[in-house]
This record gives C-alpha cells, structure tokens and sequence, in this order.
C-alpha cells in the first residue's frame, strides 16, 4: 500500500516535473528576452551618453584651445602694459622735473615783477622833475610878465618923447625919429613878449601832459606788474 | 582813428562820472549841453584842472574848467571849511577823472590814472598841438548857478573801437588818488 503511494507520488512528481519543465523554459525565455531588451536598452543610452561625453570633450579642447590662445593675448597685452607703465613712469618723472622747473620759473618771474614795481619810484622822480621844469616855466612866465611891462612902459615914454618932439618943433625933429624908432621897437619887443608867453603856455601844456602820460603809464606797468606778480604767486601756491 | 561808437562812448561815460561826480548832494541838478568850440573863461587869468588817463593805444586828457567866482566857491567849499577852493576842486576833479578810470577799466584792462595838475586856461588854446582825434567840451550848470565845463581830449596811437555799456550799475565809489 505505501508503495503504491510512493510510485503515485513519484509519478506525480515526475508528471508536475513535465509540466513544469515547459513552464520554467518559458519563463527563463521571457527572463532572457527582457533582460536582453533592457541590456539594449541601456547599451543603447550608454552609446548616447558616450557621444554626447565625446563631443563635451571636443567642447572641452576647443575651449581649452581658446583659453590657451587668450592666455597667449593676455601675457602679450601684459608685457605691453608693462612697456607702456615703463615710458609713463618715465613721462611722469619729466613731467615733475618740468614742474619744479616752471614753479622755480613762476618763483622768479614773481621776484622780478616785485623788483620791476620799484619802477614806480622812478616815475614819481620823473615827476618831480616835471614840478621842477614848471617851476622854472612860472619863473620864465614871471620874467616874461615883466618885460611886458617894462616894454609897456617905453611904449609910453616913446610916446611921451614923441609928444615932447613935436612941442620942440623943428629943433625936435631929429629927436622925434628917434622917439618912433624906440616905438616901434617896444611895439616889436611886445609882439615878441606875447609870442613867447604863447610860447611858454604851450610847453605849459606839452610838458604836463607828457609828464602825467608818463605818471599814468607808469602806474599802469606797476599794476600789471602787481598782476604777474599775483598770478605766478597763485601758481606756486596752488596744490600740485 | 577813433570810431564813432567809441567817440559816443567816451562822452558817455564822462558825462556819467560829471553827474555823479560833481553835483555835491545827490539831488543837485546838473545840466550838461555840448559846447560846439573850447569853453571861453571868464578872464585871461583863469585856470584848469587837467588829468591824465594812460592806456597802452591811448592817452585821455580830461580838463575842468571852473570860474573861481563866489557861486562856485560857495558850492564846492563846505561851510567854514580849511580846505582851500583850488584843493576842494583838485578832488572833485580827481574823483571824476576816477569814476572815468573806472568805467574805461572795463574795455581797457591795462590803465593808469595821473595826479591833476592846474595850469594857466590860455594852455588850452594850444591842446591841437597834442594832435587829438577826439576833442569835445561841455557846459556844465548845477543847480542852475555854478557854472563850470569839461573838456576831453584823446589822443590815439591806434584804432580804437568800443560800445560802452552805459546801462552798467555805476560803482559807489570812484578810485580814490592821494595827491
């Protein structure tokens, strides 16, 4: 009785073996042809990420290339930078030895014009000079002025003589000749005396107002001079 | 050698300085008609005031001519004042010369001015021989009774041209000479 149990169970088994031999094949096959589909699957996004890694690296050369090419430009610029700070530092050096050439410039031309405005003294001795020529013009106005009356004078005694002259008849004829002559010769003198106050009342004015032009004149130089001499101050002084 | 504008402007500007210059107060009248020849003084023994302003193309002159009569003395000399009427007439003349200076200043940076100086009225007869090319003179009346008169005389080395601009705010002050 077992034994048919047993034989019953074995063929069983064997029949379940059967059955399941085909199943187990059919499901290795689906395994298979999955695991086939996902390897191509992934195979095949490997291939993509593969060319895509490929061309990042082309990009990465080309990059690099470029990176290399504008390091080359920089070192270049540089060294010309370099050059060109070179010449400013020189410039720069002339530039500041041209400024203490011009402020020492500046400083003497402010000196000078300080030491030109002494001028001004000898326009004030020029202008003494011309109180002393008027001066001198009144002393000949004064003179002048005398020898009109003294002139006016034998004007009147020639008359006087005339008149005695002709009282004397013809005994007085002679002196009446003479009495004319010294007549006409106060009438010249006069003519003369009033030329020559004519005379001294032009150079009155020719010598005044020569003598002012010069006065005026020299205050103008003096204040310009005063003006050069503000400006080179301001020169100095102001911050370089 | 003088334009016309220029000529025009001069005796602007000097009319300007005898209006503020020389009326004593402020509401003084003073007339001023431009005489056609030189100013006749009154008698043979009359002075000026004459002044000098220098430039580098030109030099002014400016003449006053005052009657040294009593109305004048009265007007220009203050009430029991020391100063003598020729003084007083110095620095009225040299105020006025100043405010002329000041007003040239402004066309003519480079300018002096000189101390007036009197000299005898019969000097004027022979201001031609300065070879001028400007020439003008003026009655001036204050207050209808101080008779007095300016004379401007220019004497140019070049062409000289310029509008003054006679609507400028005049100074308050005149430039002040110490004489």
């Amino acid at each position: 009785m077992i034994e048919q149990y047993l034989l019953a169970a074995l063929a069983g088994g064997v029949v379940t073996a059967i059955l399941a031999l085909p199943l187990h094949k059919l499901h290795s096959a689906r395994a298979m042809a999955r695991l086939r589909s996902e390897t191509d699957t992934r195979v095949k996004t490997l291939s993509q990420t593969n060319e895509q890694q490929s061309a990042l690296i082309d990009q990465g050369e080309q990059t690099n290339r470029q990176l290399e090419s504008s390091l080359a430009q920089l070192r270049e610029d540089l060294a010309r930078q370099l050059k060109m700070a070179g010449e400013d530092r020189a410039a720069l050096a002339a530039a500041l030895e041209d400024k203490e050439q011009l402020l020492d410039q500046a400083k003497r031309i402010a000196g000078e014009a300080s030491r030109l405005k002494s001028l001004a003294a000898t326009f004030e001795r020029w202008h003494e000079q011309m109180i002393s020529l008027m001066t001198q013009n009144q002393d000949m106005h004064a003179k002048n002025h005398e020898l009109s009356s003294i002139v006016k004078h034998v004007v009147i005694v020639s008359l006087n003589a005339s008149i005695e002259a002709a009282r004397a008849g013809t005994a007085g004829r002679g002196f009446a000749v003479v009495a004319s002559e010294v007549r006409a010769l106060a009438a010249r003198s006069e003519e003369l005396s009033r030329s020559y106050r004519d005379s001294l009342h032009r150079n009155d004015l020719t010598t005044t107002a020569t003598f002012q032009d010069i006065q005026a004149g020299g205050k103008m130089i003096t204040a310009s001079l005063s003006s050069v001499e503000v400006l080179a101050d301001q020169f100095q002084a102001r911050p370089h | 050698m003088i334009s016309s504008n220029a000529q025009a402007s001069i005796e602007g500007i000097l009319l300007r300085a005898a209006r503020s210059r020389l009326p004593q107060q402020p509401d003084d009248a003073c007339d001023i008609v431009p005489l056609a020849q030189g100013y006749d003084s009154a008698g043979p023994e009359a002075n000026v005031i004459i002044l000098t302003i220098s430039s580098i193309l030109f030099r002014l002159l400016l003449v006053f001519h005052f009657d040294e009569d009593a109305s004048t003395r009265d007007y220009f000399v203050k009430d029991g004042g020391e100063v003598s009427l020729q003084d007083a007439l110095l620095e009225i003349c040299n105020l006025c010369c100043g405010a002329v200076n000041q007003d040239l200043l402004r066309y003519f940076p480079d300018l002096g001015m000189s101390t007036p100086y009197v000299l005898s009225a019969r000097c004027l007869s022979h201001l031609e021989q300065l070879k001028p090319d400007y020439l003008s003179s003026y009655a001036i009346t204050i207050n209808g009774s101080v008779q007095l008169a300016a004379t401007v005389c220019v004497c140019a080395h070049a062409p000289i041209d310029f509008v003054a601009d006679m609507t400028a705010v005049e100074e308050s002050s005149g430039e002040l000479e110490l004489f």
